[in-house]
């Protein structure tokens, strides 16, 4: 990772990436990723994304999952649309966070990683992606 | 929640109705361990535009209790703040008050 902000507020009120390769491929491949589990039952973390909304009930509203569903597809298509965008607005930059932030949780769930013991002795490969994902998270989230 | 007595007669026929409001539904974010404190603050604001104060205080709630009730009243729209934190990534569920 670079140093200094990798997202910066301007005065036009846009939000301005300052992510490096790496960064950008990350981010490609998360928002890949949510759009891909969200179309696809099978994918790794489909089951992550389609948590109960009423634990009560064997089945959700099926107009509630209908509207989760398609939010959900709606902000990682934003994201990947404007994953090479130097400058977002404001409505590209809540599709980022939001889907960074749905690959966190869905990349927790899928490996157990429920509490911090677990986050702590997960290997490192998943540790670091975590990191990389909290860290644009955290200074996304400063933008708001 | 208070029940309104309804009293209607039908010929000879007292007949007395409670009318009865259904309990609140309550949205509970649950806590995880990845979330960054700053990316909850954010999405509560956006969200339920609550201040800062009250998206913090909810956040802290979340993280030290495992869970925080966000939101409390009719289903319909307890349902739609709940897809809505789903979709931003926070695990939520709703619940009928006790």
């Amino acid at each position: 990772m670079p140093g200094g902000k990798l997202f910066v507020r301007r005065r036009d009120g846009r939000i301005e990436v300052r992510i490096n390769d790496y960064g950008r491929t990350l981010v490609r491949g998360a928002f890949a990723n949510v759009l891909a589990a969200e179309r696809d039952p099978d994918h790794e973390w489909h089951l992550a994304l389609s948590g109960p909304i009423d634990p009560s009930l064997d089945r959700d509203d099926p107009l509630s999952m209908l509207a989760r569903e398609k939010d959900t597809s709606t902000n990682a298509e934003l994201a990947g649309l404007s994953v090479d965008e130097q400058f977002l607005n404001d409505t590209e930059a809540w599709a980022w966070l939001t889907t960074l932030q749905v690959t966190l949780r869905s990349v927790a769930q899928t490996k157990g990683l429920l509490t911090d013991e677990q986050l702590a002795a997960s290997d490192e490969e998943v540790l670091t992606y975590v990191r990389s994902l909290q860290q644009f998270l955290f200074q996304l989230a400063d933008c708001f | 929640m208070k029940s309104q007595p309804v009293t209607t007669t039908e010929g000879d026929v007292l007949v007395e109705e409670a009318v009865r409001t259904q309990k609140p539904w309550n949205v509970i974010v649950w806590n995880d361990p990845v979330t960054p404190m700053t990316v909850v603050v954010v999405i509560f604001k956006r969200i339920f535009g609550y201040s800062n104060n009250k998206c913090t205080q909810l956040m802290l709630a979340v993280h030290h209790e495992g869970r925080a009730l966000v939101w409390s009243g009719g289903r319909e729209r307890a349902e739609a703040y709940c897809v809505k934190l789903q979709v931003s990534g926070l695990q939520s569920t709703i619940e009928q008050d006790n």
